[in-house]
């Protein structure tokens, strides 16, 4: 079907239509169809392209990982939680805000892919991947903290509801428990969501690939060779999880919310956290695809031509619409203290705005607000890659800041102004966080070489789908429903 | 004769007391020779798993509270306070709780050793060498010398019936606690207005209007315990009856935050603040205005307290209106130039109010006393400086520490040929002795004290030790009484086999005396008075003091000391929970927050916020204090306390060690280094007379508080 | 349902008034709570870093401007809340409550450290061991043996001093008898100088402590919290009678 939009519109060459439709190919990837052999050939050549530079970033990152976060942990297990900066009464520092922050992260991936997917939104099929992949890692990474953050990680283990002589269980009534199982459920719902489309990716690298590529690709392609039944089983297995796993995204982050709305703190027991820290996770997370997409764009070979300024004009309209909906429930925050009058909440939110660590509520308004909505609505801006990845970053550092605020910020500043508290991290916490960024890093490039980035039997089905067609004297995009 | 008590003997008497408490002392032999023992092999009333409770007698300061010291396995476990103890009945405060940190205090000195003065090292003695090197200071009485603590104790007895029998001096006796609560400036007012060297005790419990001039009863003054309980029931009187009480003082202390009004004078001005209260008075009460009070003016007087006349005039109503009125002079108040002017005056106050020996008035505590005062310990310094003294026996005071360097006490040491040291920590004294013979810990110990002060009868409350001594330490009395015995001219007057002979010996007078239990002979004695924990009289026997002079006398009052504004400071020197810096190595004194502060582990200097502001200095930085006329300064951590005069700065006393252990040493300052050598009247320092100035270091170190800057005071900064 | 709750009532609900009118914030209870309960010291850069473990801490704020400034003294300990905060966020129950004293009691051997009870407490009553603190020899000899020494990691608190509940409770059934008003008094109150502290069963009307809760000037600390605190505290002060 491809071929065939190829010779069609190969068989008219006027001037003025050459352009139009060259620029439409040149803008959507789905209208610029590539002979199927030599796109894979691309992705495999991506996937398999390893430089010097490749291995020093991962054996850099490796050594990160081991010290900065092993390491640093180790440290902290032999001496005692102490080493952190924690203290009366900001008990939580900023191993939670970093474990909101990796499950914020963690959110995109399967809120590009999957509500996309459902909704059918074409311009995601090159990034499906690479999102779902942030969901897995970024959950990896996430879920070291609550491992990270006991008092006695060594027996962590008395959270898990496991039969016992002492007929001890854990406690359902705490968030905490919710937690475990809300981020155990998740973990395991993105990984098969993403092994899912995965498989006639690798059957096709498996195809490609010779020694002990060939033999993992084999193992782990299923024997997938592509026939009616087995696409028509694949496409039910991941309609069915495609929307399975929106509830199970929204449950999640509603939950991590609930860790905070739960308890009885002041500027914490809220219902708007639920919604709130949604659509904190979503910006955050879109954001991330974005910086992830130029990274991968910048760095993997071919990438270009699957990686296009649409997806980051897409992607950036995205932003700037859930940083509009962020910012409503923020201001929203402050409207529910207004008029729920309680005194405590209202000292808590004007503490953030004017006490001693109003810069990072500034920060936090800046990057999450000001920024995007000075810059996003320009089509100039969205369609710059490099000025997206800036502002990407930006609003994840301003994620990361309304984390803190809502942590240790709120938590120091509580009923009783005798036993307020200021939170100063220390090298060991920050050693920590930055050591689990390490992960995250050292887990993609790994990935980046080992599976195929870009969904191609995606992107393929894509391509022959649509086509460029003639409408009196126009010629504009069309699409063919596939299922 | 005491370990020949059988057991049947010790169930008897142990069946005695039941009817007393929920006490179970070891008796006789039990008390004598308790064991840390092993678990198989215990003491068989000591079962394995229970508690054992045993009374003393709390060492940590001269009030001498009593105890109940819970052991188990032949461990100190928890310090409680004795129900029926007259002091403190029940009660125990945080010096006493602590002093099981002092008992298994890791820095202690673990046996007698000889040392090189000034230098850490030493070299172990056995016990025999220890008691032939005293012997040899004992035989020459006239050449020797003792200073010793406040208590007034069986080593003090015992000390004094030696220097009696051979001529030698008198003990010397110094507490920097002493000096801090005016103690000899009180002593000898009370002696002049009272006619009775008796300490006054001021009954808060039924007082309506209680004027308190710089007594800090409720934190170290006296007897805080007392005195507590007295606060206690002056709140809760009859009918809904609550009592006003008026505290003056440059600096808010602790009790002045309890009283209900605090009037910020010039330090130095009470005494003049209450003769003009006995002039409005006398007048309102429309009596001839006795020639005490008639000299003052009152205007004059209300400006040099720096406060209004008219302020003044409504204080003298409700001193006159009351019904029971009670003045209380102490601490700050008594240790300026005027102290012993001021003291007399206060004590005035009572008798113009007609309260002496009524319900909320002023009596006096049973037990005649001695004055310490600081001329002795200069008659002292004079006598080293001399070189009449070979041998210098310490115990139970640290004179480096606790004495202002200006007095040249160190100095004077360098002429002792010998100096004895029975410290059981290695403190600043004990660095510079010869030989250091460490006594037991106050829980170790054997013992007694009388009571001086915070009680309404006549009591000697017993010490005992609840645990076997923990290293190989010997009670001084014990020594003392070693050497002597090889010493002929000594050994046919001081009569005694060993420390619990002697103690029996002092006390055998109280069998027959009237206490609230009585024995046939001494044994009997012996185990019921370590088991109630001492012995006092049935009921209250207070005496009543007199009025001695008819308030005819006139008081040549100085106004205080001028301050040059914004530059010059008064020094206000307080206690705290360190008392006379004893407590500074028990780790959980340190830590226990300052009640005012809440500042742990360290010194600081309270400074007025406007007079802060002024200096240019912020919350905990640091400033150099310098006295005027003075070279010696120090550095201290400023906090920012509002409830100081403007014109006033002032710092605990207790921290500041060079030596005495982990916990004390290189902490905070030590303000007795800035204090004036100058002695009132009374023969008291006149240490709250210190001019000081402020220059900040520009440096600055957080102070370990426990309260929120940020949230107390709204600070920026943490 | 009506047995059900005369059931609970008649178990003995322990309970404390602290009279702040007498209270003169000496600092007594704090130390004799440390030394029953085997509290370690934590050293001065601990201490200003605010992780101080005393179990009892007195609040002190100042009021008013000089020289009519004033502080008031609160001592502020586990409130033993009937409804606590700290209970339901547990996961592991080692924060629960205890249906023989109902008070809230931790259970050291089963926390691991997560720290969410000490975030949801109001009081902020609830202190954390940061680090294993060292008693060095021979002071460990004064260690409580009622009382378990806790490591790192783990969450403690004030427990009412239960070893000495079910000291009291076992005494008085050895002798026969009820556990009689004043018969149980944890560490805090036994020391208070003042006796501004009194320790009770609040369940029985006849109790000291169920007499002084009916004072006209009792309140609860934070009470429109509906945590249902078992401390209550008799309003104080120079503001009050005088």
């Amino acid at each position: 079907m491809a071929a065939d939009a190829k010779s069609l519109l190969n068989g008219r060459k006027t001037a003025h239509v050459e352009t139009e439709a060259e620029e439409l190919r040149k803008e959507h990837l789905m209208l610029d169809p590539m002979p199927r052999d030599e796109m894979n050939d691309m992705v495999m050549e991506a996937m398999t392209t390893t430089t010097k530079t490749y291995w020093v970033w991962v054996i850099g990152f490796g050594i990160a990982v081991a010290v900065l976060l092993f390491g640093a942990w180790g440290y902290m297990i032999a001496t005692g939680m102490g080493v952190a900066g924690i203290r009366r009464p900001i008990y939580w520092g900023i191993f939670i805000v970093t474990f909101v922050f990796w499950i914020g992260i963690s959110h995109a991936g399967t809120f590009v892919s999957a509500i996309l997917r459902v909704f059918k939104a074409e311009f995601r099929r090159p990034f499906t991947r690479a999102a779902e992949l942030m969901t897995t890692f970024g959950l990896a990474a996430g879920a070291i903290y609550p491992l990270v953050h006991l008092g006695r990680v060594w027996v962590f283990y008395w959270m898990i509801p496991y039969p016992n002589a002492r007929w001890l269980w854990p406690n359902f009534r705490s968030a905490l428990e919710w937690d475990l199982l809300a981020i155990t459920t998740y973990l395991l719902s993105s990984t098969i969501y993403l092994f899912l489309p995965l498989i006639p990716d690798l059957a096709m690298a498996r195809d490609r690939s010779t020694g002990i590529r060939h033999f993992f690709y084999k193992t782990f392609a299923l024997g997938w060779r592509g026939t009616e039944a087995e696409w028509t089983r694949l496409r039910k297995a991941i309609g069915i999880f495609a929307f399975a796993i929106i509830p199970v995204m929204f449950s999640v982050h509603t939950i991590v919310s609930w860790d905070f709305a739960v308890g009885q703190v002041a500027g914490w027991h809220s219902t708007i956290f639920g919604p709130y820290f949604i659509i904190g996770a979503i910006l955050s997370g879109v954001s991330a695809v974005v910086t992830i997409l130029y990274v991968l764009r910048k760095t993997l070979k071919n990438m270009d031509y699957f990686i296009r300024l649409e997806h980051f004009d897409g992607l950036g309209k995205l932003i700037l619409i859930f940083s509009m909906a962020w910012a409503y429930f923020f201001f929203n925050e402050y409207l529910l203290s207004w008029y729920g009058g309680e005194a405590a909440v209202k000292q808590v939110l004007t503490l953030h705005a004017t006490g001693p660590t109003a810069w990072v509520w500034y920060l936090m308004l800046i990057c999450n607000v000001a920024i995007p909505w000075l810059f996003l609505w320009n089509k100039k801006v969205r369609r710059t890659p490099w000025l997206m990845f800036i502002i990407t970053l930006l609003v994840n550092v301003g994620m990361y800041a309304e984390r803190y605020t809502i942590i240790p910020l709120t938590l120091g500043h509580q009923r009783s102004p005798f036993d307020w508290g200021i939170y100063n991290p220390t090298i060991v916490e920050v050693s920590i966080a930055l050591g689990t960024l390490c992960l995250f890093i050292f887990l993609y490039l790994l990935a980046s070489r080992a599976i195929p980035l870009v969904p191609v039997w995606e992107v393929q089905e894509g391509q022959m789908a649509h086509s460029i067609r003639k409408v009196g004297k126009t010629e504009v995009p069309s699409v063919t429903e596939l299922e | 004769m005491s370990n020949k008590i059988s057991r049947r003997d010790f169930l008897k008497i142990s069946g005695i007391g039941v009817t007393a408490a929920a006490v179970l002392t070891g008796c006789g032999p039990a008390s004598r020779y308790v064991v840390r023992q092993s678990y198989v092999d215990m003491p068989e009333y000591n079962q394995t798993g229970k508690s054992t409770y045993y009374a003393t007698t709390c060492q940590e300061c001269p009030a001498g509270c009593g105890l109940i010291v819970r052991t188990q396995e032949g461990r100190a476990i928890k310090v409680e306070g004795n129900p029926n103890h007259p002091v403190n009945q029940g009660k125990v405060c945080s010096r006493g709780l602590t002093s099981v940190q002092g008992l298994y205090n890791p820095d202690r000195i673990g046996g007698p050793l000889q040392r090189t003065r000034g230098d850490r090292s030493s070299q172990p003695l056995t016990w025999e060498e220890a008691v032939s090197t005293v012997q040899n200071g004992l035989s020459n009485p006239e050449k020797t010398a003792f200073l010793l603590g406040l208590m007034p104790d069986h080593l003090f007895d015992l000390v004094t019936e030696f220097s009696e029998t051979t001529g030698a001096a008198a003990p010397v006796r110094y507490s920097a606690l002493g000096t801090l609560e005016g103690r000899a400036t009180l002593l000898a007012a009370s002696k002049k207005m009272y006619g009775t060297d008796q300490f006054p005790y001021f009954d808060l419990s039924a007082a309506d209007v209680v004027f308190n001039f710089g007594a800090d009863y409720l934190e170290t003054w006296l007897s805080p315990l007392a005195y507590s309980r007295g606060y206690r029931k002056m709140r809760k009187q009859e009918f809904g009856k609550r009592g006003y009480i008026v505290a003056f003082g440059a600096r808010q202390s602790l009790t002045a935050s309890n009283a209900d009004e605090w009037i910020p004078v010039t330090p130095g001005s009470e005494g003049l603040v209450a003769l003009a209260i006995g002039q409005i008075t006398a007048r309102l009460k429309g009596q001839t205005i006795p020639a005490l009070f008639a000299g003052v003016n009152l205007q004059a007087a209300a400006d040099a307290a720096g406060i209004s006349l008219q302020k003044l005039q409504q204080l003298g109503q409700l001193f006159a209106n009351a019904e029971n009125s009670l003045a209380i002079p102490g601490g700050a108040a008594l240790t300026t130039s005027v102290g012993y002017e001021t003291a007399q005056a206060v004590l005035g106050l009572n008798i113009l109010a007609d309260n002496l020996g009524k319900p909320g008035g002023v009596f006096l505590a049973p037990g005649t006393t001695s004055t310490a005062s600081m001329e002795a310990v200069k008659t002292l310094i004079q006598r080293c400086l001399d070189g009449e003294v070979d041998t210098l026996f310490i115990h139970g005071c640290n004179p480096i520490f606790e004495l202002p360097d200006k007095l040249g006490f160190e100095k004077a040491l360098e002429k002792v040929k010998t100096i004895i040291s029975f410290a059981p920590f290695e403190d600043e004294t004990a660095l510079v002795s010869d030989f250091v013979f460490p006594d037991h810990t106050g829980l170790e110990s054997f013992g007694y004290q009388r009571l001086l002060a915070g009680t309404d009868r006549s009591t000697y409350s017993s010490i005992q030790p609840v645990v076997q001594p923990v290293h190989n330490t010997k009670s001084t009395v014990d020594v003392l009484l070693a050497a002597a015995a090889a010493i002929p001219a000594l050994s046919a007057n001081l009569n005694y086999t060993d420390e619990v002979d002697f103690i029996q010996q002092k006390i055998s007078s109280l069998i027959q005396a009237g206490g609230f239990f009585t024995a046939s002979e001494m044994p009997t004695f012996w185990s019921k008075w370590l088991q109630f924990g001492g012995w006092w009289k049935n009921a209250a026997n207070f005496g009543t003091p007199r009025d001695a002079t008819k308030l005819d006398l006139e008081l040549n009052m100085n106004t205080p000391q001028k301050v040059t504004e914004g530059e010059e400071f008064h020094l206000v020197t307080f206690s705290t929970q360190m008392g006379d810096g004893r407590g500074a190595n028990r780790p959980w004194l340190q830590e226990t927050p300052d009640p005012q502060t809440t500042v742990t582990w360290n010194s600081w200097i309270e400074m007025h916020p406007a007079t802060a502001e002024h200096l240019g200095i912020m919350d905990d930085d640091i400033v150099e204090i310098t006295p005027i006329g003075g070279t010696n300064t120090i550095e201290a951590i400023v906090y920012l306390y509002p409830a100081i005069r403007p014109d006033t700065v002032a710092i605990p006393f207790g921290q500041g060690h060079t030596a005495l252990g982990r916990w004390a040493e290189g902490r905070g300052v030590n303000p007795a280094k800035l204090w004036s050598e100058t002695t009132n009247q009374a023969g008291e320092l006149t240490i709250s007379d210190t001019l000081v100035t402020i220059t900040p270091t520009g440096r600055r170190r957080p102070l370990a508080r426990q309260e929120s800057r940020v949230g107390v005071y709204g600070d920026g900064e943490h | 349902m009506a047995e059900l709750l005369k059931e609970q009532e008649e178990t003995q609900k322990w309970g404390m008034v602290i009279d702040m009118d007498i209270c003169s914030g000496c600092q007594a209870c704090v130390t004799a709570c440390s030394m029953e309960n085997n509290v370690p010291f934590v050293g001065e850069d601990e201490m200003a870093y605010g992780r101080g473990l005393q179990w009892m801490r007195i609040r002190r704020y100042w009021e008013g401007e000089y020289p009519e400034v004033t502080p008031t003294h609160q001592p502020m300990l586990c409130q033993q809340c009937g409804s606590a905060p700290c209970e339901p966020v547990c996961p592991t129950f080692a924060s629960v409550h205890s249906q023989e004293e109902q008070i809230n009691v931790q259970v050291y051997n089963r926390c691991i450290g997560t720290r969410y009870c000490a975030n949801n407490c109001p009081f902020s009553a609830r202190v954390f061991n940061w680090f294993d603190y060292e008693t060095p020899a021979p002071m460990n000899s004064y260690l409580n043996p009622d009382v378990s020494v806790r490591r790192r990691g783990i969450m403690e608190k004030c427990t009412f001093c239960v070893q000495r509940i079910v000291h009291g409770r076992q005494q008085a059934a050895a002798e026969g008898r009820e556990v009689e008003d004043g018969d149980i008094v944890p560490a805090c109150a036994q020391a208070c100088p003042t006796d501004a502290i009194v320790f009770g069963d609040l369940s029985d009307p006849e109790s000291k402590v169920s007499k002084m809760s009916r004072s006209d000037r009792a309140f609860k600390e934070l009470e429109e919290l509906g945590t249902q605190p078992k401390v209550i505290y008799l309003k104080g002060g120079k503001s009050y009678g005088g």
